[in-house]
């Protein structure tokens, strides 16, 4: 499934490679197959709760595991090694280097997935991808939680090794030639988005050791008869998770600022602008983490400080949207499928951030909190940015990695379909949080409010699971036997504006 | 930067072949993961966390008698005048300072505290002989994050399921070292509580798990108000035991006699059909069979954490 | 317009407008929601308390009578009440959603706080952070109704 850098060679020498092409695209096919089993989760999820009552799973302990199993797949699973694959993937070429710094400790990184994901899968834990304690450490059933501390232990260790290669690559290993001012978008968003996890990541990992201990009853941080205390967890949690869901957004933000000035035909409005937003956010974005936990009985001065550090994050995202809507302006577009992606994420971007102020405004976080408004915000972020940009980056990269051409058609039916399914989703679920039902629960009273917007969303959920379905297809088929693609042009943009980058030859 | 060159190399695209064979190791994989999973389905949830089994052992077996006696201490924090010295009820040298309650394995001891100082204070019983931790879950009046003010008081109630020596205390950090600090000495039960020797006689009882339809109220057999439900049980003590529960309802059950309907831990007589953390679902039956102890009244709950205080609860008397 | 570096030469005054009016929206947001956080926190001193404790998975009420309730709470209208929120054992959270009553009940802290129901009628308390397998069910009903 390599666009052979060399002849055809056998499957194992892919997998024991320590090139970055390689690593990269193992990292891809990995992120891809767990992204369709995370979502596929999500579908029974909403075929259970189209209605009050029991339909297609038996009792609530399942319900939750698969909530849980749903969202720690999709962040730690899906959307992490996805950004290392086009990083590892991309990286040396944008700084001219022949491969990744530490090219053993790439696929060491790599190989560390494939074991924490088993870990994750065969447990099933329940206690949400948060794993707060007390119920963590007292009530969560073994061994799904020890094995999904570990699986996330190893994630954690495997994202650190691949930010430092990345960091090392990018500040140490670029051309002599080439200055950092000059360095395209997307690396600095790996070089950020690196940074945040290498300051932000061992606050988990140690939250984590902290959580084992506890369960075996060895230690009482987080339990108050011991002397504990459980918001000491959460603290450290968001510590970590809220820079995260930067590191989250920021390569999917890097892959919109290649394709839309390649499809608009038209540089970057503002590169340095790019670049004073990314090192914003990464700063910024420390020091709004309890926004999470207004409603642990912090006091009114320490949610001030966190509200203050939120809406500072904000404008730094403003300046992407901007960014991009003025390199469109003017353009010569050409309506491919991946500038459609870039689009529709870049509209749903804007929502979620709206719907973001709403939740940092203290008063009213008190509706919002714990109720679907969070899980539509959040999944207008995770699924209409981060999925929509890397989908279409995705779509952008599939003539370069197979040399062949996914089917266009598909590809927009893809696009269409998944966007009015996120719409009626979460945008639904905004609403239907407004309206009171809490996240989490298994089955919920007949209210008709709820009732009628937990169909809607059911039924938008069933168009994205068809969307996905397609682009399965679409994926495999075209692999196997799509057209062959121009590869000097592959979507005909014509003049300066093909896709620049070439992988040197590895030298094994 | 390196310009367009002409493809001199030939382009290798990927193939069916290729193809079809990643496509069999990912589908190989799902299928020996998913035969692992569901094959062992009740293994990866069926152990609580190990700090559970922990505090099962510190506090002992669950008691083989309630003795059904119950001893009432007041109880009252007092502070010196340059707050050096606090005590219980009087400072030390005087009459009643830090009074000794003693007690037998099964009593229940509730404790009416009051604060008559002026600092805060709050109370509970450990078995610990220093420091402020190991309260026993039941016996804590506030906390040390929330005390009770000046003239503030409450209740609280302590069974000791083991023979020693525990202590009452002031939960306060510091205050158990500055004086407030008194001994609970349990003895063991009291020789007129001993379970007969096996009478040979057989009772069968049907006790199944009602639920209200809005799942606030829960039973045996009948929802409260109706006939039938939440039986009392009487049997002589050696008599055997033979109880049939089937979950009637839709949510999750477990059932046990227990020496204190407010301890889901404290099941006595051997007399568990499953647990909470392995509960019977909607529909499913256990059974238990075994004999009853030495005479008291104890009762009949379901385990599951909760359901005793929402209803699921009667009377087990052992003559 | 294509020029060989990677930005154009061209004025960036829209950018710094958008920001600008950017910066002044979330001022405004702030400014509001700190003020009026300020104005809801103020308890009033004639507050009745209520002893709030959840457990897995009902709550329990003890009010300053002595009188405990269990799953139901019934209260006056018109009338302040404090609540301070206890659990017995994980975290879980006390919500009545029509009054925006929300707060954390944690194991070993007391969170406080208060409401002043201006509606006679039934209101659903329910649970709002996940506490395990009846989380789902972990509701209540707040009855209001009109004092003597």
């Amino acid at each position: 499934m390599v666009l052979e850098l060399q002849r055809p060679r056998p499957i194992w020498q892919i997998m024991f490679s320590t090139h970055h092409t390689d690593i990269g695209l193992l990292y891809l096919i990995t992120s891809l197959a767990f992204m369709f089993m995370g979502g596929a989760l999500a579908l029974i999820l909403r075929l259970e709760l189209f209605a009050p009552g029991t339909q297609v799973i038996a009792d609530s302990m399942t319900y939750n595991r698969i909530f849980t199993v749903h969202g720690t797949t999709l962040i730690f699973l899906f959307i992490l090694p996805s950004a290392s694959a086009f990083g590892n993937y991309l990286v040396p070429i944008m700084v001219r280097f022949k491969d990744m710094a530490y090219p053993k400790l790439n696929a060491i990184a790599f190989w560390m997935i494939p074991p924490a994901g088993a870990l994750i899968w065969l447990g099933f834990a329940d206690f949400t991808w948060y794993a707060y304690p007390t119920y963590s450490t007292i009530s969560a059933p073994g061994p799904a939680a020890d094995m999904w501390i570990f699986g996330l232990k190893i994630l954690g260790v495997s994202s650190i090794l691949g930010s430092i290669n990345f960091v090392v690559t990018i500040m140490k290993c670029k051309h002599p030639d080439l200055p950092l001012s000059k360095l395209p978008l997307l690396a600095w968003a790996y070089l950020t988005s690196s940074l945040i996890t290498i300051v932000a990541v061992p606050t988990f990992a140690a939250a984590l050791l902290m959580l084992l201990t506890d369960r075996l009853g060895a230690s009482g941080f987080f339990n108050p008869t011991l002397g504990g205390d459980p918001i000491a967890y959460q603290h450290l949690f968001w510590f970590t998770f809220h820079p995260e869901v930067y590191i989250l957004v920021i390569p999917a933000i890097g892959f919109m600022y290649e394709i839309f000035p390649r499809f608009s035909r038209k540089p970057i409005f503002s590169h340095s602008s790019g670049v004073a937003a990314f090192t914003l956010l990464a700063i910024v974005g420390f020091a709004s983490w309890a926004h999470h936990m207004y409603a642990t009985g912090m006091s009114f001065t320490e949610k001030t400080v966190f509200m203050v550090g939120t809406l500072a994050a904000v404008p730094a995202s403003a300046m992407h949207t901007f960014n991009f809507l003025a390199t469109m302006w003017g353009g010569r577009i050409k309506f491919a499928t991946p500038i459609m992606w870039a689009v529709g994420g870049i509209a749903l971007f804007f929502s979620a951030g709206a719907g973001g102020v709403v939740n940092s405004a203290m008063p009213l976080d008190f509706i919002t909190h714990d109720s679907y408004w969070v899980v539509g915000h959040f999944h207008l972020f995770v699924m209409g940015t981060i999925l929509f940009g890397t989908v279409g980056f995705v779509y952008y990269f599939f003539p370069y990695v197979t040399g062949r051409m996914y089917n266009e058609m598909w590809g927009k039916i893809h696009f269409i379909l998944s966007f009015v399914g996120t719409v009626m989703v979460f945008f639904t679920q905004h609403i239907l949080g407004l309206f009171g039902m809490p996240r989490r629960i298994y089955d919920y009273p007949p209210i008709p409010e709820w009732v009628q917007m937990n169909i809607i969303i059911t039924v938008g959920a069933m168009i994205i699971g068809i969307s996905m379905a397609i682009f399965l297809v679409n994926l495999i088929y075209s692999s196997a036997k799509g057209k062959p693609a121009n590869m000097d042009d592959p979507f005909g943009l014509g003049g300066k504006y093909y896709f620049p980058y070439k992988a040197k030859n590895p030298h094994h | 930067m390196a310009q367009l060159e002409q493809q001199q190399d030939p382009i290798y695209r990927t193939s069916p072949e290729r193809t079809y064979k990643m496509m069999a190791i990912m589908l190989g994989i799902c299928i020996v993961g998913g035969g692992i999973f569901f094959g062992l389905w009740d293994f990866w949830t069926s152990m609580p966390p190990e700090i559970m089994g922990q505090d099962a052992e510190d506090h002992g077996a669950a008691p083989a008698t309630a003795s059904g006696v119950e001893i009432p201490v007041s109880l009252s924090f007092v502070e010196s005048s340059d707050f050096r010295t606090l005590a219980f009820n009087a400072l030390p040298g005087e009459a009643g300072n830090n009074p000794t309650i003693m007690a037998n394995v099964g009593d229940k001891i509730v404790f009416d505290v009051i604060n008559d100082g002026v600092s805060f204070h709050a109370f509970g019983v450990t078995a610990e002989e220093e420091g402020f931790e190991g309260i026993f879950p039941g016996s804590e009046i506030a906390s040390a994050t929330s005390p009770l003010k000046a003239g503030e008081g409450g209740t609280s109630e302590f069974i000791p399921t083991e023979p020693g020596t525990y202590y009452y205390i002031c939960t306060v950090p510091g205050h158990r070292m500055q004086g407030m600090v008194g001994e609970i000495i349990v003895g063991e039960a009291g020789t007129s509580a001993q379970a007969a020797a096996p009478t040979g006689v057989n009772h069968d009882f049907v006790l199944d798990f009602v639920e209200s339809s809005d799942f606030r109220t829960l039973a045996f057999n009948a929802l409260p108000g109706e006939e039938g439900s939440n039986p009392e049980i009487r049997v002589k003590s050696g008599d055997q035991v033979t109880v049939t529960a089937t979950n009637a309802g839709v949510s999750f059950h477990a059932f046990g006699v227990v020496s204190n309907p407010d301890d889901f831990n404290s099941v006595i007589f051997d007399s568990a059909i499953n647990s909470a953390s392995n509960p019977l679902k909607a529909g499913e039956s256990g059974s238990v069979t075994f004999l009853a102890g030495a005479p008291g009244t104890y009762y009949y709950i379901c385990t599951v954490p909760g359901h005793a205080l929402q209803g699921m609860q009667g009377s087990f008397i052992v003559e | 317009m294509v020029s060989g570096n990677m930005s154009g030469n061209h004025s960036t005054w829209p950018e710094w407008v958008y920001v600008g009016v950017v910066v002044a929206l979330l001022c405004y947001v702030g400014a509001e929601a700190w003020n009026i956080e300020r104005i809801v926190e103020h308890v009033p001193a004639d507050a009745e308390i209520i002893k709030v404790t959840g457990q897995q998975w009902l709550w329990t009420f003890e009010h300053e009578d002595g009188t405990k309730e269990i799953g139901e709470l019934h209260l006056e209208k018109g009338k302040a009440y404090k609540f301070e929120i206890t659990s017995k054992d994980v975290v879980h959270s006390f919500n009545i959603h029509d009054y925006v009553v929300l707060l954390d009940a944690v194991p070993g802290r007391i969170n406080t706080v208060w409401f002043s129901p201006n509606e006679a009628g039934e209101f659903p308390i329910q649970c709002r952070e996940y506490c395990g397998l009846i989380h789902y069910n972990m509701r209540g009903t707040l009855y209001v109704e009109n004092g003597a």
